[in-house]
């Protein structure tokens, strides 16, 4: 480096040094009294602010200063701006105004909404729009229309269509209360974070059928098979779980009488005793929205029309809600079969039977299957560590 | 509890938090070195780093208790896919080759070891800063502990309260607007042209707010000279109203006011104040909206100098006005007053040709505006509210909540999975770090 140059970082000029990221300059003087930084042994006093410091107030005047207020309608994170702190060019919108999928994966690629820049794996996924959630809660309370099916027309998981009907009705019940409200910060928030739209066709705000990895899956298996016969999603979920494969005559596949796998609700038990365990489903059952693979298989059969396919469809939605609603019914009258209720006015007290046997507590008085005391273990609250606060809230 | 939560500048700890210490140190960290440190080097300064961000609150045997190896994750599935194949075509054998269809749709990879720290995002403190109600998981964790937060409707203290999927949970939506919106009493400053106009209006501001606190004494006398000076003009009084009107409501909606657009959005709340309590007023004051809109429009089209609403003024005594003025000094957006229509409403105006409806519309939002984010020094935080400095860069919401910003609610709908390509646990470092961290967690040292 030349002498000069040298000569000029050491005396900076101080509009230069409050315009931009002179880090040269930084890193060697104090911007503030211009003087070299404290070294040690020195007895000369620099200035109160540490070089750390003066670096940290440098950058969040420079490019900190973009972050310091949200940009209208769009997200403001780190990894929108480039290394020179200007706005990168192709980013998502907030308000959902997305281009086709192969765009927004691409974008997702290079330049999703990435909050950290660090971590490429977390994104900042849209909300519901204050529009949607109120679409939602009309579908759901107004048209009464079931959660699953306003779940897959507007592509929103069903415990979120639940989530979202629960809350909009404690918003009209604060509303109509007279409560004060977080107008403003909604607002604010509706306008920094994506957002998924109301639009017809409804844009699908998250995937629906997700299948969670069951742990059973997790290791790898090799099972050699015949080639004579086809094996399938069934197969390999009995494979997983250690059963033995299905006879010809309940196979479907093979031309058996049994139910389809998307219906199939039964529980299977297999294993020795002491170490049964249930028997996995195909990914047909076990996905949130199985009557959906026979609506897709009605679309592949050229012989129903849509109308057709439309009654078909709900006539499932339907039986599926009766039978739901049936299970619900038989599960409240076992219960209330064997519960006694003694009202005295004050309290109603629920008396359940119960046996401790030693098919509950076990030959050594330590099983957990029956209730009440066990012999020499002491209660969870005693144990070192183990915190007292509750573990559920009844709704 | 003591608080450990400093953010260091000279060892850049990530933090839960919204400060700008913090912002930048999550610019500026990098992934520790891995190749000239030792395995167990790697993985100490992972879990210290990660444990720093998600549960320093969090006792280091608490956490291990909370540790699960095993890591939840979903695979989104097609029916159509689902319909067509039974799961045969893969079994057999065929056409997984590079050239086959198979290949292209080759999913991504699942970024387990970004789950570590899921079991912590059950925590009530964790999911309140990830529901954007705190401005750091500190503060989350003393609205809880100071009886701010409710979970199913029953008030909650424990800030360590796992979350179980389906619980809803509510803060206190003041404590929400103090902990998210500006700080009061610092003038932000932003850009220069800010400042100048901000220092011309010192006086006048200072003056202003003076005004609206101890309103009740002050703007009685200067009604009182009003009165007895002399009737204004309503066309002058109009044209500035709507001057500002317009000035308020064309600022950006969730952004921040310059101070010009602040200076405005005060003269026009003062003016209406004043137009709606001049003694000539014929109804009570009113804070509905609706009302208030009804009874401005009424007094601004009515011509100068009617006598019919001038002998009604004596009839308003000046407890009642005075009464009145504490209500309204105390602002809030919603009433409990039902709103009293204007009687005057129908007689006064005859002068529609003065207001296009532009301008009453323009009039209208405005007043919608001051109605929604009314000016009130009593608040805690900086009236008209804005979200405070540096918020953007850490807003977003992870998808295993909902949350309904109006009321300050949210619902934990489910414990946080990985997907392909995607893991639900915000954390600001790479999955190289996550790793180790798990491997520390694994004690397999």
């Amino acid at each position: 480096m030349t002498r000069g140059a040298l000569q000029y970082l050491q005396v900076p000029l101080s509009s230069f040094t409050a315009s931009l990221t002179p880090s040269a300059t930084v890193s060697k003087h104090c911007p503030k009294c211009k003087r070299a930084w404290r070294r040690p042994f020195s007895s000369t006093r620099s200035c109160d602010m540490t070089k750390l410091r003066a670096e940290m107030f440098n950058w969040l005047n420079s490019r900190g200063k973009n972050f310091l207020d949200p940009v209208q309608g769009k997200t403001n994170y780190l990894t929108d701006y480039d290394k020179r702190g200007f706005r990168r060019n192709k980013e998502p919108d907030a308000a959902g105004e997305q281009a086709d999928s192969t765009e927004r994966e691409k974008g997702t690629r290079d330049l999703p909404r990435r909050p950290f820049p660090l971590n490429e794996w977390f994104i900042s996924q849209p909300i519901l729009s204050e529009e949607l959630r109120e679409e939602i809660w009309r579908r759901v309370q107004i048209d009464k229309k079931s959660i699953r099916n306003v779940s897959v027309e507007l592509g929103v998981e069903m415990r979120r269509v639940g989530a979202v009907v629960r809350l909009q009705e404690l918003e009209k019940q604060w509303r109509a209360e007279n409560k004060p409200l977080a107008l403003p910060y909604a607002e604010a928030i509706h306008s920094m974070v994506p957002s998924t739209p109301l639009k017809n066709p409804p844009v699908p705000h998250e995937t629906v059928n997700d299948l969670p990895v069951h742990s059973m899956t997790l290791p790898q298996l090799f099972y050699p098979t015949s080639e004579s016969r086809q094996f399938n999603r069934v197969d390999a979920g009995r494979i997983f779980s250690g059963a033995p494969r299905l006879p010809d005559e309940a196979d479907v596949t093979q031309g058996g009488q049994s139910v389809e796998p998307w219906k199939d609700t039964s529980i299977e038990i297999v294993g020795k005793p002491g170490h049964e365990r249930p028997v996995l489903k195909a990914a047909d059952a076990r996905i949130p929205h199985p009557h959906l693979i026979a609506h897709e298989k009605d679309k592949l059969d050229p012989e129903l029309d849509a109308l057709e396919r439309h009654e078909r469809y709900h006539a499932r939605l339907r039986e599926e809600m009766e039978q739901r609603a049936g299970k619900k019914e038989a599960r409240r009258k076992q219960i209330e079969k064997h519960t006694t209720r003694v009202d005295t006015g004050r309290y109603e007290f629920l008396i359940k039977d119960c046996q401790t046997t030693r098919l509950g507590t076990g030959l050594d008085g330590r099983g957990t299957a029956s209730p009440g005391r066990r012999y020499g273990v002491p209660s969870q609250d005693r144990k070192r560590g183990a915190i007292k606060i509750p573990t559920k809230v009844e709704v | 509890m003591r608080n450990r939560a400093r953010i260091p500048l000279s060892k850049a700890k990530v933090r839960q938090s919204w400060s700008k210490y913090n912002l930048y140190n999550l610019a500026r960290i990098t992934t520790p070195p891995y190749k000239t440190r030792t395995v167990f080097q790697q993985k100490w300064s992972a879990k210290s780093i990660l444990r720093a961000y998600h549960s320093e609150q969090v006792r280091e045997g608490m956490w291990e208790r909370m540790f699960s190896r095993r890591l939840r994750s979903v695979v989104p599935m097609n029916p159509e896919y689902l319909a067509r194949n039974d799961g045969s075509l893969e079994s057999a054998g065929r056409g997984s080759g590079l050239e086959s269809s198979f290949a292209k749709r080759r999913p991504k990879a699942i970024p387990y070891m970004q789950m570590t720290f899921a079991p912590l995002e059950r925590r009530l403190d964790t999911a309140i800063f990830r529901a954007l109600f705190a401005s750091s998981a500190r503060q989350a964790r003393q609205f809880v502990v100071h009886g701010a937060v409710k979970v199913n409707g029953k008030k909650m203290k424990y800030p360590g309260y796992l979350l179980n999927p389906g619980d809803m949970f509510q803060v206190d939506p003041e404590r929400v607007m103090f902990a998210t919106g500006a700080p009061k009493g610092l003038s932000d400053l932003s850009s220069p042209d800010d400042r100048a106009v901000s220092r011309s209006e010192d006086k006048e501001g200072a003056a202003s707010l003076e005004d609206q606190s101890e309103e009740s004494s002050q703007d009685e006398d200067e009604d009182a000279e009003e009165g007895e000076e002399k009737e204004e003009d309503p066309r002058e009084v109009l044209k500035s109203l709507l001057a500002q009107a317009k000035s308020v409501i064309s600022n950006p909606k969730g952004g921040k006011l310059n101070a010009k657009q602040k200076q405005n959005l005060r003269g026009f709340a003062k003016e209406v104040k004043r137009q709606l309590s001049r003694r000539d007023s014929t109804t009570s004051k009113s804070h509905d909206l609706e009302a208030q809109f009804e009874e401005l429009k009424a007094k601004l089209l009515r011509k100068p100098n009617l006598p019919s609403s001038q002998a009604e003024d004596s009839s308003s005594s000046p407890n009642k006005e005075e009464d009145g003025e504490k209500k309204e000094e105390s602002t809030t957006t919603l009433s409990t007053s039902p709103p009293q229509l204007n009687t005057a409403k129908g007689k006064d105006y005859d002068d529609d040709s003065m207001l296009d409806p532009e301008d009453l519309t323009a009039l209208r939002a405005a007043l919608a505006r001051l109605h929604l984010n009314p000016i009130d020094p009593t608040k805690p935080y900086a009236t008209p509210w804005t979200p405070r400095p540096y918020m953007s860069a850490f807003a977003f919401i992870p998808p295993f909540l909902e949350v309904n910003q109006n009321i300050c609610a949210a619902v934990y709908l489910r414990h946080p999975v990985a997907r392909p390509g995607m893991a639900e646990v915000p954390t600001p470092f790479a999955q190289v770090t996550g790793g180790d961290a798990f491997a520390w967690y694994l004690r397999r040292r």
